[in-house]
């Protein structure tokens, strides 16, 4: 019986609700006040996720911390954090009806997370450089034609290619209209395709690694 | 110097140099012109001319962090000035955490604007929403379910902008800005779905998936990084963080191609040596 509830159950219901919302989806998606309560259902569903997640997180560093574990102070910092942010978030709710009217929350997030998160994006260029010089290697005739293309299309993206040479505008336009959009048109017709595929065996069952990482 | 150790130059040279040469344009602008590509023109006129009118209401996703504010924010700032001045009406939404962050930052970038328009009447910032796609569809039949309040904290039915304002059918268009998918959630939920009309701005990287529906038709036009926002300054004639950014990005590219041929003269060097 527990094995129906936890298994069976969950791939009728998934099925069930999947027939639903393609129903509504293709004939009746402007009148259709179940599938709005789904959808709600959905969206509620999604929000206790993230509340899972964050139990979760907090175990698993707490976890870590016991064990004293490679790197647990990093561990450590990230629960203080949490906590200080969930709190100070608590009390600016409390007090005016919005988390972020609290001073320390605003400090700790213009401060510390803005300029973090401003400066983590932009050093992923300098990697990028140094793996481009390593990678880009013109080994053979496929990797030759996929070197020019990237350099094409950068000095079509950078204004200084203009500069040097108009033509670098035409040629970089061509690779990425003529060269990549329709490959990328084709990638995504397949992966759509694929996807229906995928959403068949599950309806039928056959599908079954969404549920608890099982196999068929 | 053996020409062959070129393809194995230590990476902190690279980073060393790739620094001090992009400090250079910071020091010293170049300004190289820039061309509109036809992507981002199609983007400019589908919101402004007749395309807009006035009062017609639109919402602005942002779909992006404070760590991609340098790739979005300067076309999302243009669209907002745009629209505003258009006449059109705003509903501000996002899926990034940080969405108050760049909700602020736009109220700084686009200060003249905002200042000439009322809160609640002519803009509301309705605030973080979550759910995936779900939450798009969503929003696509019934707004207020989703943010039965502002982000404020002020009651959806109080707000006289949003009288009359229930679903899709009373949006008259969407802008969605992204590092991640809810470009695509809006172009299914609601594009594809009622046929609301959408425009994409997205990092860099979403070029080549954007790209292909805005050929297709599914997006009214595409920016497409910091290079879509100097397109869209250039457009609207007031040149700002992308502009300034465009000369950075040339330098880099051309620092970069310039790495890569000496790699590849390193590589070749050493085929040649060893068949020899």
């Amino acid at each position: 019986m527990s094995n129906v509830l936890k298994q069976e159950a969950v791939y009728a219901v998934t099925g069930i609700i999947t027939i639903l919302m393609i129903l509504e989806y293709f004939f009746f998606a402007e009148t259709q006040a179940w599938a709005e309560t789904i959808r709600t259902w959905a969206v509620i569903i999604f929000n206790i996720s993230l509340f899972l997640g964050a139990i979760r997180l907090i175990m698993a560093h707490s976890v870590r911390i016991q064990e004293k574990r490679r790197d647990w102070q990093f561990s450590g910092l990230l629960l203080v954090f949490f906590v200080i942010m969930l709190l100070t978030g608590i009390a600016g709710y409390i007090a005016t009806g919005v988390q972020t009217n609290n001073g320390i929350y605003n400090w700790m997030f213009n401060y510390i997370y803005t300029p973090l998160g401003a400066t983590l994006y932009p050093i992923t260029g300098f990697y990028i450089f140094s793996a481009a010089y390593r990678a880009f290697r013109a080994r053979n005739i496929d990797a030759a034609l996929m070197l020019l293309a990237g350099c094409l299309v950068m000095l079509y993206n950078a204004p200084v290619g203009e500069a040097i040479w108009i033509g670098f505008k035409d040629l970089g336009y061509w690779v990425q209209f003529t060269g990549q959009v329709p490959g990328m048109r084709t990638l995504a017709i397949v992966g759509a395709l694929g996807l229906i595929a995928f959403g068949f065996r599950a309806l039928l069952g056959k599908e079954r690694g969404f549920y608890a990482g099982g196999g068929e | 110097m053996s020409l062959s150790k070129l393809a194995n130059i230590d990476r902190r040279v690279f980073y060393w140099i790739l620094f001090i040469a992009l400090m250079v344009p910071f020091l010293s602008p170049i300004g190289f012109p820039i061309t509109i590509a036809p992507n981002t023109q199609d983007l400019y006129d589908g919101i402004t001319g007749d395309q807009v009118n006035e009062g017609d209401v639109w919402i602005m996703n942002f779909g992006y962090g404070v760590s991609a504010w340098s790739e979005c924010h300067p076309a999302v700032t243009v669209c907002t000035k745009a629209l505003f001045r258009e006449g059109a009406k705003i509903i501000f939404i996002g899926i990034h955490y940080d969405v108050e962050l760049t909700y602020n930052k736009l109220q700084d970038t686009c200060s003249e604007d905002f200042a000439d328009k009322v809160y609640g009447e002519d803009y509301v910032f309705l605030g973080y929403m979550t759910g995936g796609e779900s939450v798009v569809a969503q929003l696509g039949s019934d707004i207020a379910s989703v943010f039965p309040q502002d982000h404020f904290g002020t009651p959806y039915g109080d707000i006289p902008m949003l009288e009359g304002v229930e679903d899709h059918t009373d949006i008259a268009g969407v802008l969605s800005s992204d590092t991640g998918d809810y470009g695509t959630h809006f172009m299914t939920q609601w594009q594809a779905a009622y046929g609301t009309k959408m425009a994409e701005i997205g990092i860099a990287m979403n070029g080549s998936t954007d790209l292909p529906r805005w050929q297709a038709g599914n997006f009214f036009g595409v920016s497409v990084g910091s290079r879509g926002g100097a397109e869209l300054e250039a457009l609207i004639g007031e040149l700002g963080e992308a502009t300034t950014a465009m000369d950075s990005i040339s330098v880099s590219h051309l620092l970069l191609i310039l790495a890569i041929i000496l790699g590849n003269i390193g590589v070749l060097t050493e085929k040649l040596g060893g068949k020899k």
